[in-house]
Formats: C-alpha cells, structure tokens, sequence
C-alpha cells in the first residue's frame, strides 16, 4: 500500500509540474543591467537576425530576442499570447489584423512614443501604410514594410496585340485580352480573376469609384459601381478570357504564354525570376489599369507594442530604429519586402524598375476597410463572388443578400 | 486510490476542458473577450438557435453525413479486403505490400496534398492525362462541387486503409488454424470457410474498425482544410472545418464552441447506436 501512495504522489508532483511548465512564465531574467527584448517577427528569423544585431551593437545592455513565426500559425499564437496576457515587448502585426488586435485592447497606444521619436512620425511613411495603424481614431502601429499589387504582362505577347507598355485602361485591358485569347487559340487566357482572393475584387471596386464600408460602417455591396465591377470581373469568366476553377499554375503558365498577365504583389517577381528563367527580358511590371482611378491594395505589416510587454519604453526605442532608413533598407536586402518610409526610396537598392513600378502604384494604394468585422465580412463577400461567377446566381440579387450580411455583422440592425 | 493518477489526468486535461468548452458555448466570446474576461456576456441558448440557421453549418452537416454515408463502409470493406488478400501469403511480395498498404497512413498530410493536389490538377494533372487516354474530357477535380467531395473521400479513403488493413491482419492471426483444419474435413469450402469462419471471427475487429472509422469520419477535418479549404460553394466543408473556421479564422469563441457541442453528441449518439446494434460477441 505504501508503495502505491508514494506512486500516486510521484504521479500528482509529475502532472502537476507538467501543468506549472505549461503555465511557466519564461521571464526576462533581468540579471543585472542587461534587458531582453522580446520580439515576434512573422516569416524566417534570418530577415530580422541581422538588424537585430544592429541594434544591439548600438546599444550596449539590450538583448533582442528574436523568434520567428510562420505566417500561417502567426494568428494562433497572438490569440494564445492575447489570452494567456503573455507575449513578447514588440509584435509584428499584419496588417489586416490590426483593426481586431486593436479593438481587443492587445496594442498600445503609440502617440507618446511618436512624439517622442521624429522617426515614426506619420509624415515619413506612405499614406494607406498610415492608414493601417490607425483603430478608431487611435495610432496602434508604425508602418514597417508594405506590399501592394500590380500588373505583370508579358512585352512580347502584349506587343503583338497592340499594348507594348501594358493595359492602361479597364477597356484596353478587356480589349487586350480578348485579342491575346483569340490569337492563342484553345487553352489560351488572358489574366486569372482570383476569386479566392478577398482583396481582388475589393481593388477593381475602388477603381470603379466604389466604397466597400463608407465611413459611417455602411455596406456598399449592393450599390451600382460595386454591381457593374463585379460584372466587369464575371464578364472574363463568360467570354473564356480567365480560366474559372483556377488550378492552372500562374507562373508555368506566364511562362508558356498561356496566360500573358497576372496582378500580384512584389513577391513574384523573384518567383517568376527563378521559376521561369527563360522568359527574362520578355515581361514587366506596371501600374494596374484605370477606370476612375488605378487604386490598388495595400498591405503589408505594421510593428506594435503589446499591450501586456514590461518593456515598453524599450520597445518603443527599438521600432523607433526599425522605422529609419538603416533599418529598412537592411530588411529590404533581407526579405525583399518593400520600405514603408518614403525616404528609402530614393536609395539605388530600389531603382530597379520593376521595384520602381510597385513603388509608382504605392503612391495610389489603400488598405482593406479597417472595421473588426471585415475579415468575416470579406469571407462573406468571397463566398457571394464565387455563387455569382461559379455558381451562377444573380449579380444584383447575391449581392443585396450580401449587403443585408454585412449590415447585420455590423451590427447596423 | 491506485487509480488516481488516471482520474486526476483524465479530469484535468479531458473533464475541465468539455465543462470549460460547454461554458463558453453559452457566452459570446470573442477576441475582446479573451483579452479582458469583463467584456463577454451570457447568451443563452442563442448560439445554439444560430448554429442551425447558418445555412453554412447546416452544409456542413449535409456534407459530413455524404463523407460517413460514402466513406465508412468503403474504408471498412476495403481494408478487411485487402487485409484477406495479404493473408494469403507470407512471401516477400505479401510483406512489400503491407509496407505499401500502410505507407499513407504514416505519411505527412501536408506532403499528401502537394502531391495529390497535382494528380487532381486540371491543367496538369495525372487523372486529366489518364482520362485522355479514353478520349474523355478533363475533369476539374477540386473545383466542381459534387467531384470535389468524392475526391476528397478518394483521397481520404487511401490515406485510412493502412491502418485499419493492420488491426484486420492482426485480428485474422489471431484466428486458430484448428477451425479451418476442422472444417476442411467437413468438407467445407475455401468460400464457406470465409464466410461461416473468418468473418465472424473478425467481429470484433470489425467492430473496433467502423467505430473508429466513423468518429474519424465525422470529425473529417485535414483534407478539405489543406485541398479545397472547403469549397467550392462549401461543397466540401466538414463540421470540423467549420468549427475551425469560426474559433480561429474569425475568433468566434462562443459560436464554435457551441458548433463543437453540437459535433460531440452526434459523436456520442453514433457510437451509443453502434454499441446498441452490435451483436453478441462471437466466442471462440
């Protein structure tokens, strides 16, 4: 009997240690006069190790912790970090997510520390950047770097229908891919109109002058400029000229000619430079074509201070060196992900003109509408652009439907 | 006491967490409310009443009940079928294929859908190519909602018959060789034995099987999340993906904690009807 008591405490200590590890808080241990600074960053931890070491080689007694997280666990594990009210002193956030991070009270807020720093002021950034760290009235974030979406094409096939510099218009774009698929015959596209993607039509709705929620958390779903955009993008799918059900690999095909243009973000260019070698000097990047205007999306990520962080004088400290021109430029040669600080721009580093042409269409970009519904609202919006183009509901009627969503999430009945 | 250690685990990491799910499914939780536990407010019954008038759950449920229908007994068959098959011998070529028959079983789902994703690939993909061989048109595997189901259940299908092949080959092992010898000098043959001998001796295992199977079926999960994501038109979208979906895509707590109440007793009201319906053991 003794030996089963003495087992049954060994088994009480050993689950209950495993729940004390569970819970364990890794404290900064703050011998002496050393601190560590704990810094999410989304991605490889090779992008930010060197800059990180910048900026502890400047300031002796700073230790920078950093520890990356794959973007597709990132949201998880804020989640986990915002419940247990434990994470790290600075976070990368994207910037979608900021507007729900905000609202739950995770971020803080950065206006003294702005005042304090000349190099986070709102000024030296681009304008959408600055709009995505803004929650009610709030700064939550300094803009860190930016992304945003243009027009690949293809010179040569594009010349041979007439537009040698690209689409500069909605109709020279339909009239230029109406002309590529009937000169390429079967199996032959001109763009794919990327319905799984929740900012794709958000970008042609701007474009078309229309709002997606107006400042006054109104809906414009079912209005006519969001309507006849949603036509317009439904009208490449009837004439054959975007493959529907897009499984077709966008690089092979960019590289065959199958499909002469694509709009996407500054990542593909490196993709398409390693994948399709044999292409090189045979396609570009340019703005997106007009209707009203050219908008284009921005996004991109954003450095905040957690709320629960025991550091945030120090953290503060550490964006505001993030947000100078050193730093960028170094995560530039890093990652490839573009500056946010208008003033790195004019560095060599990104005088390539297909770098250039991005940076063109970020002076004419803005971010996805910031309300803490709208990630269940552009699911929602994604769910009706696939009835109208795949499953053949009515434009008008799917979309009142999904206007009447949008307002009940909203909460505006 | 000796069983104490079991009873304190199973209460921490299993008892706690149902009670603390079924509390959290009458709240509307949500990420606010997980930063500050002030903010979230009881419901009621409301997440409860709006889980089934979402026209996406009640899809999903549609959708699940297709992947049990379809899914469980091919599984089942398939496998105690195979299972027979390698019985047969204990050659090299016998013990290859058990390797192979079990190899999806252990392989990363991850690995398993780049792979697949090419052979359903439209443009590319292997089942288009085979289908062209006949002259038939290609199909869009992954993009089509009534094809995209049945391959999911294909690809689902492969990937579970390695495991239950092997509790089956265990469990014919088990069976003494004397019945069979008795048996063949009543004359019986190579058909009855199986019939009258085998199959009722694998009772339980069949059992164990479609037991497992079915909970694995119902809380179908992996596959539409790393192939379709649960379309198209949530064709493809389990009950589990929808829970998912709702906790922790669009931090709705409450309301997927209250979908996971829903998906646990179904859970429990299968397997109370599988129990119910089983038969006495066979005694050997």
């Amino acid at each position: 009997m003794k030996k089963k008591t003495g087992f049954t405490i060994a088994s009480l200590l050993l689950s209950f240690s495993l729940v004390a590890a569970g819970c364990g808080n890794s404290d900064n241990s703050a011998s002496g006069d050393s601190k560590t600074l704990k810094v999410w960053f989304m991605g490889t931890s090779d992008t930010v190790k060197p800059i990180a070491e910048m900026y502890e080689a400047k300031n002796p007694g700073i230790k920078v912790d950093v520890q990356a997280i794959p973007w597709d666990t990132a949201h998880d594990k804020l989640l986990t970090a915002v419940a247990s009210k434990n994470g790290p002193d600075v976070v990368q956030m994207g910037t979608t997510w900021i507007p729900e991070f905000a609202a739950a009270g995770a971020l803080k807020d950065m206006s003294p520390y702005i005042e304090q720093y000349p190099s986070m002021k709102a000024d030296n950034f681009f304008d959408g950047a600055v709009q995505t760290t803004q929650y009610e009235g709030k700064t939550v974030a300094v803009p860190f770097y930016v992304e945003t979406r243009a027009m690949f094409y293809r010179t040569d096939l594009l010349s041979g229908v007439g537009y040698p510099e690209g689409p500069k218009t909605w109709d020279e774009l339909k009239d230029a891919s109406k002309k590529l698929v009937e000169k390429g015959g079967a199996g032959h596209y001109a763009l794919p109109i990327e319905g799984k993607d929740s900012i794709y039509p958000v970008i042609f709705a701007w474009q078309n002058g229309s709002e997606i929620i107006d400042e006054n958390r109104q809906p414009q779903f079912n209005q006519p400029a969001y309507v006849e955009t949603v036509n317009f993008l439904k009208s490449f799918y009837d004439e054959g000229l975007s493959p529907k059900g897009t499984d077709l690999d966008t690089v092979a095909a960019f590289k065959d000619g199958t499909m002469a243009m694509f709009i996407s973000g500054p990542w593909m260019i490196q993709t398409v430079k390693e994948k399709a070698p044999e292409i090189d000097g045979k396609w570009a990047v340019t703005t997106l074509p007009a209707k009203v205007t050219n908008t284009s999306s921005i996004g991109g990520a954003d450095l905040s201070i957690f709320n629960y962080s025991k550091n945030p004088d120090e953290a503060a400290k550490f964006i505001a060196f993030m947000a100078e021109q050193e730093a960028q430029l170094k995560y530039y040669e890093t990652s490839n992900s573009m500056p946010a600080l208008k003033a790195a721009w004019t560095n060599e580093a990104l005088s390539d003109p297909m770098i250039a042409a991005f940076g063109k269409q970020l002076e004419n970009s803005r971010p996805a509408p910031t309300v803490k519904e709208y990630e269940e609202i552009a699911q929602a919006a994604m769910a009706a652009f696939e009835q109208i183009t795949i499953g053949g509901a009515d434009t008008q009627t799917e979309l009142d439907k999904l206007n009447d969503k949008a307002n009940e999430l909203l909460g505006n009945k | 006491m000796f069983i104490a250690p079991a009873v304190i685990l199973l209460t921490l990491f299993s008892i706690i967490p149902i009670i603390i799910a079924l509390v959290i499914s009458f709240t509307d939780m949500d990420l606010v409310g997980l930063a500050d536990y002030s903010n979230i407010r009881g419901v009621g019954f409301s997440n409860y009443i709006d889980i089934f008038k979402d026209p996406i759950f009640l899809k999903s449920m549609y959708n699940t009940l297709i992947y049990v229908v379809i899914g469980v007994p091919l599984v089942v068959m398939a496998s105690m079928g195979v299972a027979l098959l390698l019985n047969y011998g204990s050659g090299w070529l016998f013990k290859s294929f058990r390797v192979i028959y079990y190899m999806p079983s252990i392989t990363n789902i991850v690995a398993v859908a780049v792979v697949w994703g090419y052979l359903y690939n439209g443009s590319y993909g292997l089942f288009n190519y085979i289908l062209s061989w006949f002259g038939l048109p290609a199909q869009q595997w992954l993009q089509d909602p009534v094809l995209a189901k049945l391959s999911l259940i294909l690809l689902a299908f492969w990937k579970s018959i390695g495991l239950n092949m092997i509790i089956f080959l265990a469990a014919l092992q088990g069976i003494p060789r004397s019945y069979y010898e008795a048996a063949e000098i009543d004359g019986a043959t190579g058909w009855k034995k199986l019939r009258y001998i085998t199959v009722p001796l694998l009772g339980f295992a069949t059992f164990f099987v479609t037991i497992t199977t079915l909970i694995g079926w119902i809380q179908f999960f992996e596959e539409p999340l790393v192939m379709t994501k649960g379309g198209p038109l949530n064709a493809t979208m389990s009950m589990a993906l929808f829970i998912y979906n709702n906790g922790f895509q669009l931090s709705k707590f409450g309301y997927a904690a209250s979908g996971s109440f829903v998906l646990f007793i179904i859970i429990i009201i299968v397997t109370l009807i599988q129990f119910a319906v089983k038969k006495k053991e066979v005694e050997y």
